[in-house]
């Protein structure tokens, strides 16, 4: 760090310069000790000595937030020499908001000295976080000098998006051969009563139905059903975005996915993650709080990545894309290549499931509000109900969702064949 | 707080010429002043400040040619403290603006300017004891050549001070 003489001098020799001049212009005496305290400021506000050294230690209070919670930046300064005025500003990135204190701070510091800063930041939506760590400035006497450095501490927060719990997810067609809370047709171990028939050596006397027996005049058992798992693959669409960011049709789509996830592992299945965008990418499915982590982690980061290239689904391998799975795509339906994709895969008899994420809201979020806008709106309402009428002709089950209202009480219009009867027919 | 301390440093710049000559034309270009430096603090602009004193400066000027009063130092002193606050304080006002304050940070800056401004003004009052001692010695140069050698000096010191304020220092990393 060295002084660089800041643009306060120019002023100050502006006025030094006026004195001289009407001085000797006027021959006043006056005039000419006007100068004298100016030029005595300028020489004086030159540092000569290197700015004393400035130690910091930069630290947040979270690796990992979720939307809206606050992250707590502490800064601490030690100098070794006297710094009479420090300048700490720190960048604030994108879409977050200070909630608290100043990001923009002045201390002054004996030698020695050590100093605490902290302020609030109030994440608003999902991203990475990137706090790089302050802009020191050192001020000399008068503001004359000044020395700047960047302290790099960069720091990476995750901010991921805020969980709403589900209590209607879609109920998948179909089950893996795990221990789940799905009831599976196949007759077993399990709590849920099924079927009647007569008693067989092996069968246990607590299965015994004796109601049955009594009717009968011979021993009959009720046999249960299987409480197993399911895999469920969700299908986020990445093809086109509507509305500002952290308030976009993919960010709804991201929130609504990490609902879904959550509310599916809670019920122990298996969840698996395809970003159907300029790039392809998947999460195998997988159970538990790791997979949790990992879905989180790869929804972070979606986003639309431009590409002329158009990628098909039967890239996927059948193990990220298992047959049996419940796929719940998460659309705006805006992208004929992901109506394209939807269709192809309920041809292919997947169980499918198509979130329609309506781009109203956002595209609203992104304009000044006005009548013309208005009407816009409610034409293109008309316009997506009928085209989500031609698609559910086609065969696509589709729930309509606005993005912003609770998922919940959207899929709770969804209606879903029972298990069972659907596999007995 | 720090707009007002600017402002009444402003009202007390443009009244040294007021004091002087009470009359137009300084009065009217007094009052430019007052507006632009006004302006300046209000918007906490250093260059707008920078104006209205320049101006304030002329228009003492013009008092002074116009009245022609017996030299005045400790006005000229007091002009030139001013001067040299109200630059700094706008400065520093403008830098902290919307920004957190830790302990003593207003107190420092103030005892910083003090110092400085005591040194200039201690300056000027022992040049200007300087000067009337060598008035005699100077009776009989004619005016020509001292307003040339005035000019040499305040050239080379401003020079000076460039050339100081220009200087890089090697650098030291913290």
């Amino acid at each position: 760090m060295s002084w660089r003489p800041t643009a306060l001098n120019v002023s100050f020799l502006t006025l030094a310069g006026w004195a001289l001049f009407l001085g000797l212009l006027t021959g006043r005496a006056d005039l000419v000790v006007i100068a004298i305290p100016l030029i005595v400021a300028l020489a004086a506000g030159r540092r000569t000595a290197a700015p004393s050294p400035v130690q910091i230690h930069h630290a947040v209070s979270a690796e990992r937030v979720l939307e809206d919670e606050r992250l707590t930046v502490t800064v601490t300064i030690r100098a070794e020499g006297a710094a009479p005025l420090v300048e700490l500003l720190e960048p604030l990135p994108p879409r977050v908001e200070l909630e608290r204190g100043s990001h923009h701070a002045f201390f002054s510091l004996r030698a020695g000295e050590e100093v605490g800063w902290e302020f609030v930041l109030r994440c608003g939506s999902r991203q990475r976080l990137r706090l790089g760590g302050p802009h020191v400035r050192l001020w000399g006497p008068l503001g004359l000098a000044a020395g700047e450095a960047r302290f790099r501490a960069p720091q990476t927060v995750a901010v991921y998006p805020h969980l709403t719990s589900l209590r209607h997810p879609p109920r998948p067609v179909r089950t893996q051969t795990y221990v789940g809370n799905h009831v599976s047709p196949a007759q077993g171990e399990g709590i849920e009563p099924g079927d009647i028939r007569p008693f067989a050596p092996g069968d246990h006397v607590r299965h015994v139905n004796w109601r049955a027996t009594l009717r009968h005049g011979a021993l009959h058992v009720t046999q249960h059903h299987h409480e197993r798992n399911a895999d469920v693959v969700l299908l986020l669409d990445t093809l086109s975005d509507v509305g500002p960011p952290g308030a976009s049709v993919v960010d709804a789509a991201v929130r609504g996915a990490a609902d879904l996830a959550a509310a599916y592992l809670a019920r122990k299945d298996r969840v698996g993650l395809i970003e159907y965008g300029g790039q392809l990418r998947w999460v195998k499915p997988g159970s538990g709080r790791a997979q949790f982590q990992r879905l989180l982690d790869t929804l972070l980061d979606a986003s639309v990545v431009f590409t002329y290239v158009t990628r098909d689904l039967d890239l996927v391998p059948p193990r990220i894309l298992p047959p049996q799975a419940l796929v719940l795509a998460l659309s705006p339906l805006l992208d004929a290549r992901f109506v394209r994709a939807a269709s192809d895969l309920t041809a292919r008899g997947f169980d499918l499931v198509v979130i329609a994420v309506s781009p109203a809201p956002a595209a609203r979020a992104a304009v000044r509000p006005s009548p013309v806008a208005d009407l816009a709106a409610r034409l293109w309402d008309l316009e997506r109900r009928a085209e989500l009428d031609a698609h559910r002709r086609r065969g696509l089950s589709i729930v309509p969702w606005d993005g912003v209202g609770p998922l919940d009480a959207a899929l709770a219009s969804l209606s879903r064949p029972r298990l069972r009867r659907t596999l007995a027919r | 707080m720090m707009r007002l301390a600017a402002a009444v440093l402003v009202a007390i710049l443009v009244g040294f010429p007021v004091s002087v000559m009470p009359g137009p034309p300084v009065t009217w270009l007094a009052a430019v002043a007052l507006v632009m430096a006004g302006a300046g603090v209000a918007l906490l602009s250093v260059t707008l400040v920078t104006v209205g004193a320049s101006l304030a400066l002329i228009a003492y000027t013009i008092a002074l040619v116009i009245v022609q009063p017996a030299v005045d130092p400790v006005a000229a002193i007091g002009i030139a403290v001013t001067l040299v606050i109200l630059l700094a304080l706008v400065h520093f006002a403008d830098r902290v603006h919307g920004a957190a304050l830790g302990p003593g940070v207003i107190a420092t800056q103030v005892r910083q300017w003090m110092a400085i401004v005591a040194a200039g003004a201690l300056a000027a009052a022992t040049l200007t004891m300087v000067a009337a001692l060598l008035g005699a010695a100077l009776a009989t140069a004619t005016l020509p050549m001292v307003v040339a050698a005035a000019a040499l000096g305040a050239l080379l010191t401003v020079a000076g001070v460039i050339a100081l304020t220009t200087r890089e220092d090697p650098p030291r990393v913290s």
